[in-house]
């Protein structure tokens, strides 16, 4: 329920802010990168105008609006030429791919990192890795992104320099093409979980470090229990809590650091596709995209409220919040 | 009887927390024996190091260092690696830790955390374990469903139960229990305790029963020891300690223990313990009412002062202020002899209030009398500190013996002022200066909540209102500072309300300033609720003594009973 309410107003605010927005769609429609004649005639402008009935007043555009969308339209893209949602739907797999796996890389090395490091509170260990981590969440994903390009892509010719796939090629196997992707997916998603890292490393550091001073873990210790169990079973487990919590709240910033990677490495995913639809005013495409993002980081918090009451049982009985 | 015999054994255990500063030594050379089988108290108030020496027992102890031996079996606890140690826990000894939600995992459901240590420790298939949990369950009174559930699910009650179920998995030797009743309401409390006691007798552990609950400890255990600021300040046969504390600490714990006093009125131990730090001296001195300045010097050491029982204390434990052995006091009248005292014999020990009860004409404002020195006893004698009281040596001198007569200032003194009623001992004794004396007595005025106007300590004692003027009696008692007060009916001539006030009063200088105090009434109300323990008196003779919840409780001479049976048959 709560989050038919949250879909609606993001929608409706979906609909009104292009709208708000200065500047004419058709004058870039009109005007390609300044290189082409005008495609459009007088007459095709008027056409396309009714057409989406940009022309009508805005609550019969909204109601239609809403129509459209409950049956999965979500327009057509006037600069692509293609149903927003085909063009969304080819995009959209790569980021999604991109954002999955920094996440996991991110939240894995993180946690692990932050508990050798809560192990070994204030030992070598600890300082040695709370340095490197500090230094390196301080940059910003974009710059990672760039200096990797730059040395890994450009310098040293280890990686290709953008896209997602080679084209136009021909594997020979799945595999094949499996380790093409990934090798256009390594700097990216590298450059992605790197910049994650750091805010990844300092909070499970933090929760391991209270967990293993809790009354619960002493007890674990007195029951003789092996020292694996102890770490994965009792100190984990709890750790584990507030870090998840975190994931799936971090959810939208990651989109928008996705955006900007995917840019510096010309990926072709959603941040790429904003940026075009950006540039060019396509109403229709940008919606769109909104859209699905913001559709899909409710999903993730719905899912998030799913996996944290499967974690942790209290939440279940006291209603539903988010305890660290 | 040869170490072996012991199943624990600890000699001289230090535990020094050192992450924090200053460092806390929360155990201080504790040394103690443990026989299969047996069960020992430890008491004390919080703070004072129980938990501490728990936790260094079962060798959790992680922030802090740990001197001495705990020897199990034989072999030396301490210092041994993690991974030998992982063989003595919980197999051999387990502890029900103090409860609280954070004890038990949160996220962990309550039958897998009752059952993991039988799968760390033993090769038992998850049927069997599960099988195993619930027979720990119910022989921890709860239902077997409950495994499915998780601790925030529980009640307090329920917890400790299966904290007690967790730590029977695996059938130890040894059992610690930390505060099992604290933070529980009397009902589930008694359930706990008697849990406990039929599952010793059943399974036939040892164990270490920490609590300040002192019912707790006196149903549960066989021996008991003090701790005060982690070092062990008496120790002894449970029942007997407890009856016949020998330790001014051990003594302050019962008279602020709710289970063993039901009408006396509760009075907690002055003062606090001190923070952190070695104490070079005895660690009670501050709050000892019979310290002396040489008490602070040396640490007293742990000796017997009686069979089966220890006490650190440089003056052997609580001392004797006030003995008296075969009093007699015949009065001779024109035509007869009357024989007010027949061999009376009491003592007082210090910081101890004494009742003494009996109807009017049962001797004793005689006896007080003759105990003060203010009137010769026909025979038999009195000792003030050891010190035989003849004549009247022993009020006239600071920190000495003062007497609270039954009807004050009858006859000479109602012509005087009230400064000079209260400054006339200390005349008497031509202690300091006359400056000096009057701000003591005005000091001793303002203890008994009179006041210090001018216009007040110029009024003339016949001024005074009856209250007044029994306060009056009191400062004039406490200027020079006694050991032992000898109130004799000193709030009977006063309404109930102002009798309260006084008693109260009187009874908190008591225990802010420590001294004993012989109460002397016929009114049971007011003995029973201050009094520690109490003499009857009948014609003359002492016909019960004891402690005085027992004979509240149990009364055992007739006159006894009369006397209660009258005094409350009001209340009934
Ligand atoms: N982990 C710790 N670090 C530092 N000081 C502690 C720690 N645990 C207990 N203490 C201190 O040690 C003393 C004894 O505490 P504790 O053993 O818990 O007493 P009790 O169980 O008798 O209440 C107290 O002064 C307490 O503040
Ligand atoms: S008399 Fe002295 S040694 Fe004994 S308890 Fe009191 S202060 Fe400590
Ligand atoms: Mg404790």
């Amino acid at each position: 329920m709560e989050y038919l309410f949250t879909i609606w107003i993001l929608v409706t605010l979906n609909f009104l802010l292009p709208r708000a927005m200065p500047g004419d769609p058709f004058l870039y429609m009109s005007a390609d990168e300044g290189q082409e004649v005008a495609r459009f005639s007088e007459e095709q402008r008027q056409y396309y105008l009714e057409y989406y009935g940009l022309d009508r007043p805005v609550a019969g555009q909204y109601l239609s609006y809403m129509s459209d969308l409950l049956r999965g339209n979500l327009g057509y893209s006037l600069y692509y030429n293609e149903p927003v949602s085909t063009i969304i739907l080819r995009r959209l797999p790569w980021t999604t791919f991109l954002v999955i796996a920094a996440v996991l890389l991110s939240t894995v090395f993180g946690t692990i990192l932050g508990s050798i490091s809560a192990w070994y509170r204030e030992k070598w260990p600890d300082k040695f890795l709370f340095f490197c981590l500090i230094l390196l969440s301080e940059v910003p994903a974009f710059l990672l992104g760039l200096v990797l390009l730059f040395t890994f892509a450009a310098g040293l010719g280890l990686f290709p320099l953008s896209g997602a796939i080679t084209h136009f090629a021909n594997y020979s196997s799945w595999w094949e093409r499996l380790f093409d992707i990934l090798h256009h997916a390594f700097l990216p998603v590298m450059a992605l979980t790197i910049a994650r890292l750091g805010g990844m490393y300092l909070l499970s550091r933090n929760s391991m470090t209270t967990v293993l001073e809790k009354d619960y873990l002493r007890t674990a210790w007195a029951k003789g229990l092996p020292k694996k169990r102890i770490i994965f079973r009792h100190a984990l487990r709890n750790a584990m809590l507030p870090i998840v919590t975190r994931v799936f709240l971090s959810l939208g910033s990651l989109v928008g650091g996705a955006i900007l990677v995917e840019n510096v490495f010309a990926y072709p995913g959603l941040g790429h596709l904003m940026r075009e639809a950006v540039m060019v005013h396509d109403y229709p495409l940008v919606q769109g995209i909104f859209l699905v993002v913001t559709i899909c980081v409710l999903l993730a918090n719905f899912l998030a409220d799913l996996v944290y009451k499967k974690l942790d049982p209290r939440i279940s009985d006291y209603s539903g919040i988010h305890g660290g | 009887m040869t170490a072996d015999q012991y199943l624990l054994e600890i000699k001289n255990l230090s535990i020094t927390y050192h992450a924090v500063h200053p460092p806390v030594k929360a155990v201080d050379g504790v040394s103690l024996q443990l026989r299969k089988g047996e069960s020992l108290g430890i008491i004390g108030e919080s703070g004072c190091g129980k938990s501490t020496l728990a936790l260094g027992i079962m060798g959790l102890i992680k922030q802090g260092i740990v001197e001495g031996e705990i020897i199990y079996k034989g072999q030396n606890l301490v210092g041994l690696p993690e991974k030998r140690l992982r063989n003595y826990r919980w197999k051999d000894m387990a502890m029900v830790f103090q409860n609280s939600l954070e004890v038990l995992n949160p996220v962990l459901s309550i039958g897998e955390q009752i059952g993991e240590p039988l799968r760390a420790h033993y090769n038992l298939s998850p049927m069997e374990i599960d099988q195993k949990v619930v027979k720990l369950l119910e022989m921890a009174g709860l239902e077997p469903e409950w495994r499915h559930y998780y601790p925030h699910q529980l009640s307090g009650g329920m917890r400790q139960r299966v904290l007690l179920a967790m730590a029977l998995s695996c059938d130890p030797e040894l059992l610690i229990v930390d505060e099992p009743t604290t933070s529980l309401d009397p009902a589930s409390k008694n359930e706990v305790l008697q849990l406990l006691q039929k599952l010793q007798k059943k399974l036939g552990f040892a164990m270490i029963l920490i609590s300040h609950d002192l019912g707790a400890v006196k149903k549960l255990t066989s021996r008991v020891m003090t701790l005060y600021c982690g070092r062990v300040v008496e120790s002894g046969i449970t029942s007997e300690v407890l009856k016949n504390p020998m330790h001014c600490y051990t003594r302050g714990l019962l008279n602020s223990s709710p289970n063993f006093f039901r009408y006396k009125d509760l009075w907690g131990i002055g003062g606090e313990p001190p923070l952190g730090g070695s104490i070079e001296g005895c660690a009670f001195y501050p709050r000892c009412c019979q310290g002396e300045e040489s008490c602070s010097q040396t640490r007293p050491p742990l000796r017997y002062v009686a069979l089966e029982r220890m006490v650190a204390c440089h003056k052997g434990g609580i001392e004797t202020f006030l003995r008296a052995e075969g009093i007699r006091k015949k009065y001779i009248l024109k035509d007869r002899e009357i024989e007010a005292v027949k061999g009376v014999s009491l003592e007082i020990k210090s910081g101890e209030v004494v009742a003494l009860v009996g109807e009017s004409g049962s001797g004793k404002s005689t006896l007080a009398h003759i105990l003060a020195g203010v009137l010769p006893a026909g025979a038999g004698q009195v000792f003030f500190k050891n010190k035989k009281v003849e004549g009247r040596w022993a009020t006239k001198m600071l920190g000495g013996m003062q007497i609270i007569f039954q009807d004050p200032f009858s006859a000479t003194s109602h012509r005087m002022k009230v400064l000079e009623v209260v400054r006339e001992p200390l005349d008497i004794i031509k202690w300091g200066s006359k400056e000096e004396r009057e701000a003591e007595a005005i000091k001793a005025l303002q203890k008994v909540q009179l006041p210090v106007s001018p216009e007040f300590l110029n009024r003339y004692c016949y001024a005074l209102s009856g209250g007044q003027r029994q306060r009056l009696a009191i400062a004039r008692a406490l200027v020079t500072k006694p050991k032992l007060l000898i109130a004799d009916e000193v709030t009977s001539m006063l309404d109930p309300s102002t009798q309260a006030n006084l008693l109260r009063e009187l009874k908190g200088l008591q225990n802010r300033h420590g001294f004993a105090m012989l109460y002397i009434t016929h009114d049971l109300h007011l003995a029973r609720k201050i009094a520690d323990k109490v003499y009857v008196m009948y014609r003359g003779e002492i016909v019960e003594a004891g402690v005085s919840f027992e004979i509240f409780e149990n009364p055992e001479h007739v006159y006894t009973k009369r006397l209660l049976r009258e005094a409350f048959r009001d209340l009934v």
